[in-house]
């Protein structure tokens, strides 16, 4: 246990080899006492990955591979993760999709990737989500944040549609909603009331940390923006 | 000859009785592994040279297609919609490629435009669409859409993308896609009549990237014109199709309509890897337009996610040798794209142009839609003057050698390069155009005649 053994789970999880990453697991949990360490250990990893891609070191099926190896660990290690007093996931609850109309996928499949990386619970609706299904999802998953992907001028209107529906449902205050895609701009994402808005994928996971760690109230919450 | 029914059935039959794939394992397990594969099979595995980003190599580019052919029979296209993969035979796609047209006319009258197939070096003029689907307001819409058509040397018209209609707001996949559809057309004609040029070839439908835009649109009484205007079919990124693309070939099939344009992207950086296996990827994704959508204007350009763009060397790099590729291996119109970051009123943009369209003109690419102004982030951020100069690069460089074109895009790159990721959005039209004269600021003027002259002193041969 321990250096080598550390070693070995950063490796995996560069490497992407969940098989690997679920087999140091389940030495790890044997050693109730090395959970936390190994958490650190696993977390540093990802985050090295997620800044190889944001570098173009990297491409996507490496980060992606990377973070199924990161998500296969934390499943077998959460419950003594948590026994020990630490948290299973660090950070939040999102719900991620691409709005109505619009059928692009890569942007949302790599900020899913980023944020799942970063120990965001991540689910990832699809593409062609309606405004009542996203909300619906936020409310059963119990997340805190919806993300809204739009690549379409003719699809954006949707993004503001959820917003507009928390609004007259009276849950406003329920979920953080962020937005993105290529025609896009943070003045656009404020002006149909979002809480903030990302240029790419590594920004939004710092848009996510950031609207959580100040957790104040959605429908008053200071506008995020993330430009880099 | 029109859409061919049967080839459309055939297709239509492949998406539902293909191999069925979950979306991870196609993209990771097919796409990914195939590409990366053949990379290493055709022995292409730092090929890349961003130091000299438009390649001159024949027998590179010949490898890239070859390795492209079989990456196309090996992937197919993943329809969105029944979860199958579309997949063709090596010989159904080289029948693909010999029934489409090396040759077509679009527009009317003293408008009527000749799309052709270019080889690499060739000095057969191209064909300069504008602009992209960028979204502006209802306003500007009809003075934008005339300045644009005013221009010598735009040959056929394709966005700008309507914020609203009628004050409503453009809802993708709605009915109110239905109505801008035609609605569209309208302006379009009206904008064409007032810059004098009645006839002009047009693209349908610059607003809607949905099948509903199209179907409201297209072959309809006093719509998108069958025999004379384009459909445009964009696929999903990264070998992906959906009933939305299939509804626009089987609706132009009805229409009687004979042009469709088949484009697409791989996205560098992505599921296809870097910029080796995102040549590939073009190539093979182009192949694959033809035999799919009968593309009679085909090709499928690369986009850096890193700045959402493809002016940067790397993607430069695999838009060249990708397209030399198809223009050397077969005789289809090769279709490409170039993708700024800049905006209008900022002199990246027009180097950004200067670089990606000169590359695109020696690569054999016989069509070109552009400018990608502001990266088509902000609303009403186009003007004429950027598509001028994209129009005068393009057909400029036609006839030029790959080397002659590589040692004027090096002295072009560092002093764009460094601002790919920190993207200057420049300024409106309204902010960088006389709206009412139709006539650049002095200011906007000022900068697009210091970088045509900063070209000519590199030896750029305006015509």
């Amino acid at each position: 246990m321990g250096d080598g053994l550390f070693e070995r789970l950063k490796t995996a999880i560069v490497e992407g080899d969940d098989e690997e990453s679920t087999a140091i697991a389940g030495e790890i949990v044997q050693e109730p006492s090395e959970v936390v360490g190994a958490v650190e250990v696993a977390i540093q990893a990802i985050r090295e990955v997620g800044d190889r891609f944001g570098e173009g070191e990297i491409f996507l099926p490496e980060m992606m591979l990377a973070a199924e190896a990161m998500q296969a660990f934390m499943t077998e290690v959460g419950p003594e993760l948590e026994k020990a007093g630490g948290q299973a996931r660090a950070s939040g609850k999102i719900v991620l999709g691409t709005v109505q109309g619009d059928i692009h996928t890569i942007g949302k499949d790599i900020t899913a990737t980023m944020l799942s990386a970063s120990g965001f619970e991540v689910t990832d609706m699809g593409v062609d989500v309606s405004p009542m299904e996203m909300i619906q999802a936020a409310e059963k998953g119990g997340a805190q944040i919806i993300g809204l992907s739009a690549l379409m001028t003719t699809s954006m209107p949707y993004q503001k549609e959820v917003v507009d529906l928390l609004n007259e449902l009276k849950s406003r205050d329920d979920f953080y909603v962020i937005v993105g895609g290529g025609p896009l701009t943070a003045e656009y994402a404020q002006g149909i009331g979002a809480n903030g808005w990302a240029r790419n994928a590594a920004g939004a996971v710092r848009l996510c940390e950031r609207l959580l760690r100040a957790a104040e109230a959605p429908s008053t919450a200071t506008f995020v923006a993330e430009e880099k | 000859m029109t859409i061919d029914r049967d080839r459309v059935l055939a297709v239509l039959d492949k998406a539902h009785s293909g191999p069925v794939y979950k979306e991870r394992d196609f993209n990771l397990k097919v796409v990914s592994r195939v590409l990366n594969e053949t990379v290493k099979k055709y022995g292409l595995a730092n090929t890349c040279d961003p130091d000299n980003p438009i390649s001159a190599d024949d027998e590179l580019a010949d490898r890239y297609y070859q390795a492209g052919m079989e990456a196309a029979v090996k992937i197919g296209l993943m329809c969105r919609d029944t979860n199958r993969v579309i997949q063709f035979s090596e010989e159904e796609i080289q029948v693909a490629l010999e029934q489409a047209p090396q040759e077509f006319w679009l527009g009317e009258g003293d408008q009527r435009v000749c799309y052709q197939h270019r080889d690499p070096e060739d000095p057969v003029l191209p064909v300069w669409t504008v602009p992209l689907s960028i979204a502006v307001t209802e306003d500007v819409f009809l003075p934008l859409v005339e300045g644009l058509a005013r221009i010598p040397e735009v040959d056929a018209l394709e966005g700008p993308s309507l914020e609203t209609i009628w004050g409503r707001p453009l809802r993708s996949g709605s009915p109110y896609e239905l109505l801008a559809g035609r609605h569209q057309a309208d302006l379009m004609r009206e904008a064409i009549h007032r810059a004098g040029r009645d006839g002009m070839p047009m693209d349908a439908v610059g607003s809607s990237t949905t099948h509903y835009g199209v179907l409201g649109g297209y072959g309809v009484p006093g719509g998108y014109r069958p025999h004379h205007d384009l459909v445009l079919i964009l696929s999903i990124a990264d070998f992906w199709t959906s009933y939305e693309s299939l509804f626009k070939l089987a609706h132009t099939c009805n229409c009687g309509g004979k042009y469709i344009s088949a484009s697409s992207w791989c996205m560098l950086g992505g599921y296809p890897g870097g910029p080796e296996g995102t040549a590939v990827a073009c190539v093979a994704y182009g192949l694959l337009m033809v035999a799919a959508y009968q593309g009679a204007r085909s090709g499928v350009p690369p986009f850096d996610i890193k700045y959402m763009g493809n002016c940067g060397r790397r993607a430069q790099w695999a838009l060249g040798v990708s397209n030399q590729a198809l223009s050397r291996n077969t005789q289809i119109v090769v279709h490409s794209i170039n993708n700024q970051v800049a905006g209008p009123g900022t002199k990246m943009v027009l180097y950004e142009t200067l670089v990606g369209m000169t590359n695109m003109a020696v690569s054999g690419v016989s069509n070109v839609v552009g400018t990608r102004s502001a990266g088509g982030r902000r609303t009403n951020y186009l003007s004429p003057l950027e598509h001028k100069f994209g129009g005068e690069v393009f057909k400029g460089a036609a006839g030029m050698s790959r080397e002659q074109a590589n040692e004027i895009v090096k002295q072009i790159l560092p002093k764009y390069e460094d601002q790919l990721k920190d993207q200057p959005d420049g300024l409106s039209f309204q902010e960088c155009y006389d709206v009412e004269r139709l006539e650049p600021t002095p200011e906007w003027q000022r900068m697009y005649d210091e970088v045509k002259e900063e070209a000519s002193q590199l030896g750029f041969p305006f015509k």
